[in-house]
């Protein structure tokens, strides 16, 4: 089974909006393998070659050369048959995904969004190149027919909820249409079950990475109640972003050389297809309410299985706030790439713990009491 | 409690003369209000009580009429207009639209008018075309005025004494047909208000909530005391002013319930009813129909005049409870 994808303008550095679409080196029909090169990009910073993210054949060049394009807007489809693509692309021509608007699930509409999103890829490691989220988002195919699948509101949110595609509901209620009594009964969605499975394998396959890093943890305990503090994690994300960064040197991409600067804090939440991570850049140069902004609508997209693409790659360090679960803090672990990794966990209403791992290759002891020195402070 | 069981007119008019001894101001102006007492018999006996100074007959110009009251009313006083049949406000809507219901607004708040206008609206009595409308959306889609349609001699009293108080103008729809019945609840003595904007909730039930205005929230009461038996359990709410309208306990309700059906005798095009739908699929509610909303109303037609020709025109008991069931019956 092949899937339809497009490659999209890549986000080339932190301020880049648009990119110049400078040429193609495919044309449609041509068979690509994955790295192949495909189109040139132009910004003011650099050129870049954009390379195939998997092995497939060209369907249509969609961006003219010449033309400035925004960033996530898709520039070629191409078929492929990749499986960690297959469950990557899933969402949202599906009833699951695009519940209620016929005019959203339509290919022209969602290339007019402004910011096109992308179902969840996890492990968002900044320095493994197989992770191709970075450059792929879904395009949707055009239904055969632009009829919905008829339900009652109710039915429809119900399904959206338990992972039941409508298409596979017999509809009872009158013109055939879907009532919430027709949902009892029926379990819940297995492509879901499926894209979670494929998720949760490659989380196992980032963390399995982490092996071979030599690591170690420890954890403090301080006194914090977050209380009604609806953006808690918006304060843990800018502060811990803050502490990183008077700490270049225990930043990857700042290791790397790649960037001096960049920091990414991937943050895990909640989506229907089970943890996401998606990275927040920079949030400590966000201003408090724009990066408040930016978490909800992140969590929000999330719930829906989509986070916008820029967001699935440059983590330099992972946070995992399981205060919302109230759990205590566990081992962090820390993916291939970071050098740091966080875990806050609730003790009591008026304790946390922070457990912190650190890749002794590049941070030791006295940095890493530090940083939480630093991070408890700020909190 | 009181066990005083009025008829609308007699509340309507005990709510008058509330008002007309707590202030001055009040005062009661139209066509044969009063040594008539009024065509349907309002305002009674309020002439022999106030006296001509403060129940004023009137000629026969409705326009006149209501630009006198937007004068009074801008010069301190705080009129009651009555129209004989809501129908002739048709004469005296530049008084209303354009001046009474603007006032506040193009004179930056500097002024404002206090003024009430009681008429008798809808079908039922045989009256024709041009005497049995029900006109409330051509009020409501006028920003700047209030509109009440109080569907019991309770509620009518309490809100008219509400409309008196308020500073600006209020249109007060009475349905004729409520005038010489007495409500199901009795009319408190004294001189309670009821706020304007609130809904009443007029029963509770968990299978079905009907919105209902006027006269029908009448006839939907016996409709669901007749599903009642039948084992639906029908929710009733009753909007009581059209302006402001408090759409949350709607909202709560089909929260609860899950179906919507709503009735006015209003013909069904560009009604009022299509506002509470409106506003009900456009909020988080929308999410908690598990059936379609269903709009029970009056004909696209001028009332007729022949009896059961004028009968058809307008949801009836019998529509309501037919109509109900089927939203249950059909929708699991």
């Amino acid at each position: 089974m092949s899937f339809l994808y497009p490659v999209v303008m890549p986000k080339m550095s932190m301020t880049m909006e648009t990119g110049d679409l400078i040429v193609y080196y495919v044309s449609p029909g041509d068979h690509v393998k994955s790295g192949q090169v495909l189109f040139e990009v132009m910004t003011d910073k650099i050129d870049m070659e954009v390379e195939a993210p998997a092995d497939g054949v060209i369907k249509d060049l969609i961006g003219v050369v010449g033309e400035t394009i925004p960033i996530g807007k898709p520039v070629l489809t191409m078929l492929t048959e990749s499986e960690v693509m297959a469950f990557d692309f899933d969402g949202p021509s599906e009833p699951v995904s695009e519940p209620i608007a016929d005019s959203i699930a339509e290919p022209v509409a969602v290339v007019a969004e402004p910011e096109v999103v992308a179902p969840i890829v996890v492990a968002p490691v900044a320095p493994v190149p197989e992770v191709i989220a970075p450059v792929v988002a879904p395009v949707v195919v055009a239904p055969k027919t632009t009829t919905q699948i008829k339900a009652v509101p109710k039915a429809r949110a119900l399904a959206i909820e338990k992972g039941i595609a409508l298409d596979s509901v017999k509809a009872t209620g009158p013109d055939n249409t879907i009532m919430v009594s027709d949902l009892a009964g029926i379990h819940i969605n297995p492509k879901i079950t499926a894209r979670q499975l494929a998720n949760r394998k490659l989380i196992a396959a980032g963390i399995e990475k982490t092996r071979s890093i030599p690591q170690t943890s420890f954890t403090r305990i301080f006194k914090h109640s977050s209380g009604k503090n609806q953006h808690w994690q918006a304060h843990l994300l800018t502060t811990w972003a803050a502490v990183l960064r008077t700490r270049l040197d225990l930043n990857i991409s700042s290791i790397n050389g790649e960037s001096e600067s960049d920091i990414g804090v991937a943050m895990i939440i909640k989506s229907i297809y089970g943890s996401a991570l998606p990275v927040f850049h920079n949030p400590d140069l966000l201003g408090r309410k724009e990066l408040e902004e930016l978490y909800d609508r992140t969590i929000r997209q999330a719930e829906e299985g989509k986070v916008p693409i820029y967001m699935l790659s440059g983590a330099t360090t992972t946070i995992f706030d399981l205060t919302s679960f109230r759990m205590s803090s566990n081992t962090p672990p820390l993916f291939p790439g970071h050098v740091t990794s966080l875990t806050v966990g609730q003790n009591s209403d008026s304790k946390k713990s922070i457990s912190l791992t650190i890749d002794l290759r590049y941070c030791d002891f006295y940095d890493g009491s530090e940083l939480l020195d630093h991070l408890i402070e700020g909190l | 409690m009181s066990d005083r069981m009025l008829t609308m007119a007699e509340a309507v008019r005990e709510a008058m003369g509330i008002a007309m001894e707590e202030r001055p101001e009040v005062f009661l102006l139209g066509e044969d209000v009063g040594i008539y007492g009024g065509a349907f018999g309002v305002s009674g006996d309020l002439y022999h009580r106030f006296g001509s100074d403060r129940v004023l007959d009137t000629p026969i110009s409705e326009l006149g009429i209501v630009g006198a009251a937007v004068g009074a009313a801008l010069s301190g006083m705080r009129p009651i207009v009555e129209i004989q049949f809501s129908d002739f406000t048709a004469q005296a809507m530049d008084q209303i639209a354009n001046q009474a219901a603007k006032i506040h607004f193009m004179l930056g708040g500097g002024l404002h008018v206090p003024m009430v206008l009681r008429t008798p609206s809808g079908s039922g009595t045989g009256a024709a075309a041009q005497h049995s409308q029900s006109l409330e959306t051509w009020f409501a889609n006028v920003p700047g005025l209030k509109v009440v349609m109080p569907s019991n001699p309770a509620d009518a009293k309490g809100l008219l004494l509400s409309a008196i108080d308020d500073p600006n103008p209020v249109i007060f729809l009475e349905h004729k047909l409520l005038y010489k019945i007495p409500g199901r609840d009795a009319v408190a003595e004294g001189a309670e208000r009821i706020p304007l904007g609130v809904s009443k909730i007029v029963r509770t039930g968990k299978d079905l909530t009907i919105v209902a205005t006027g006269v029908m929230v009448n006839k939907s009461f016996e409709a669901a005391a007749r599903l009642e038996a039948e084992g639906i359990s029908v929710e009733l709410i009753d909007p009581r002013t059209i302006s402001p309208l408090d759409m949350n306990p709607i909202y709560e309700s089909v929260d609860k319930t899950g179906r919507l059906l709503v009735v006015q005798e209003a013909p069904a095009h560009a009604g009022f009813i299509n506002e509470v739908v409106t506003q009900l699929v456009g909020s988080p509610s929308f999410g908690s129909l598990i059936a379609p909303v269903k709009r029970l109303a009056g004909l696209n037609i001028p009332i007729p005049y022949a009896p059961q020709l004028e009968r058809s025109a307008v949801p009836q008991i019998d529509d309501i409870e037919i109509a109900a069931r089927d939203l249950v019956k059909s929708w699991k």
